[in-house]
């Protein structure tokens, strides 16, 4: 066998192999960013039966805001949230669970509510049907609207804990190690396992009868897939967990980019009124829409953050 | 009986606003608040009771001593597990005041229950955007912003600014801009049709 060439191990090879994947990594990079002069509105498409939300939770106030921003939470579209909490949270971890209980209760309301709307339409009776259709018609179309269930309790959300990027105190020499650690720890619940597989038992003559496991149903699948979109206020933890979103990606693992999975909406905090903070500096560039709260802040970022009010 | 006219003052549980909680306790506040009606001042001090206890001594002895004024009751507790709701109903029934530091949840939250608003911003706090929502929050005319030094005077106008106070959140659909909600904006983004 012929030795490889020598000129494989030049210096000059080393630096044209490194210049092109440089070239080739920023165009990639340039291409799943999301596009800075030009707002492109995303492609419409249908809203599938099951999709999963990623949370980000940080501290008191940052955890106070977003679960306020997710009141109006539609269960029937994202139907499955995961709340991301950093190691030693658990007053956020107790947020997220109370949020949820108080999501369920807001449905059982509605649901008591509409059950007696019907009992009292069965009493009154035909002739006042007339007076009714009005209010009937409003009710068939909250019911078409209802083809898609809401999706509550225990089953649809969970809670990932990630360790801290930096405790309180901690020095700034070992900060990049937990922050490598928490980036690290960060795709867990980005690219969770798939759901799990039931044995497939094959018709055989101990067991004739056996039929093949049941699909998981799309929730189990969407529980166990990339989320589609990402939802953060600006913790640190936050800063790294869009990093390795983006890394997901670049790399278009489980099909990131290509699915458009992992979209990312910013909220930059109500208490920001005329500057934008650190993680808002720096997260700007990357995500797919970020929000302000004040006139002041709008265009900020070169023309990104977006006004729509106050949303919390 | 007349009803009970509450004075509540909220500190932030996590570092209790020392400055405030005697501030509150001081004479001239006690009797500012006595001439515009309170009856009750409610603290909720988070880990200092101490200062609230030595406070509210010297504030009984200054209340005994002058029973002008009119009666004052004072109360503190430390935290509440159900996030103040009780307080702030309590305060709404009353139509009475809240003081409270200058931080983003309360202040939405006070709001929310459409009271009035003192904020005193912790200016010994290094990263001071407390001020800067303060600010903005009172050139809105959503509350008003004050501090440690002049609350006494602080209360006479609180009262006028009852009926002045800005509704929470701003309405602005169909003026100049149109808003969203948050929930369409999730949608929006990921270009979910009906």
């Amino acid at each position: 066998m012929a030795p490889p060439p020598l000129s494989l191990y030049t210096t000059s090879f080393l630096l044209a192999t490194l210049v092109t994947l440089l070239v080739a990594g920023s165009l990639r990079l340039l291409y799943i960013l999301p596009h800075t002069r030009f707002q492109r509105k995303p492609l419409p498409r249908r809203k599938p039966i099951a999709t999963r939300v990623l949370i980000v939770l940080g501290s008191g106030g940052h955890t106070h805001e977003m679960l306020e921003l997710l009141r109006d939470l539609d269960t029937s579209t994202y139907t499955h949230r995961t709340y991301v909490v950093g190691r030693g949270d658990a007053f956020s971890a107790q947020r997220a669970v109370k949020f949820e209980e108080g999501l369920e209760a807001r449905e059982r309301a509605r649901l008591r509510e509409s059950e007696e709307y019907l009992d009292e339409q069965i009493d009154t009776g035909a002739q006042k049907a007339q007076e009714n259709t009005e209010l009937a018609r409003r009710r068939r179309r909250n019911t078409t609207k209802e083809d898609r269930p809401t999706c509550l309790g225990p089953a649809h959300y969970d809670i990932a804990i990630i360790p801290r990027a930096r405790a309180i105190h901690q020095s700034l020499l070992t900060t990049p190690v937990t922050a490598l650690y928490t980036l690290i720890s960060s795709f867990r619940p980005l690219v969770p396992p798939p759901p799990p597989v039931f044995p497939i038992l094959t018709p055989s003559k101990k067991n004739p009868n056996a039929n093949p496991p049941p699909p998981p149903s799309p929730y189990d699948v969407a529980a166990h897939d990339l989320p589609t979109l990402i939802l953060t206020n600006g913790p640190a933890t936050a800063c790294i967990l869009i990093l390795a979103s983006l890394i997901l990606k670049f790399f278009d693992i489980r099909g990131a980019q290509r699915r458009r999975m992992c979209k990312t909406i910013y909220v930059e905090s109500f208490a920001r009124v005329k500057t934008l903070s650190l993680s808002g500096k720096l997260l700007v560039w990357v995500v797919d829409r970020f929000l302000v709260q004040w006139k002041e802040l709008e265009g900020k970022g070169g023309g990104r953050a977006e006004f729509w009010g106050v949303l919390v | 009986m007349a009803a009970d006219k509450i004075c509540f003052v909220t500190t932030g549980a996590t570092a209790p606003f020392i400055a405030l909680i005697e501030a509150v306790l001081k004479p001239d506040f006690l009797d500012a608040i006595r001439e515009a009606g309170y009856t009750r001042l409610l603290v909720q001090h988070g880990t200092a009771k101490q200062t609230f206890d030595t406070g509210a001594s010297i504030a009984s002895i200054h209340l005994d001593h002058n029973p002008g004024g009119g009666r004052l009751v004072i109360n503190g507790f430390d935290f509440s597990d159900n996030g103040l709701v009780d307080q702030f109903k309590l305060v709404q029934k009353a139509k009475g005041l809240v003081i409270s530091h200058a931080g983003s949840g309360t202040i939405l939250a006070v709001l929310r229950y459409g009271l009035p608003l003192i904020v005193v911003p912790n200016t010994q706090l290094l990263d001071n955007h407390q001020d800067e929502l303060a600010t903005a929050m009172e050139k809105s005319n959503y509350l008003l912003k004050g501090d440690v030094n002049n609350l006494a005077k602080m209360i006479p106008l609180a009262e006028g600014f009852r009926i002045a106070q800005a509704s929470f959140p701003p309405i602005t659909s169909g003026k100049h801009r149109e808003t969203k909600t948050f929930a369409a904006i999730m949608d929006e983004s990921l270009g979910f049709m009906e």
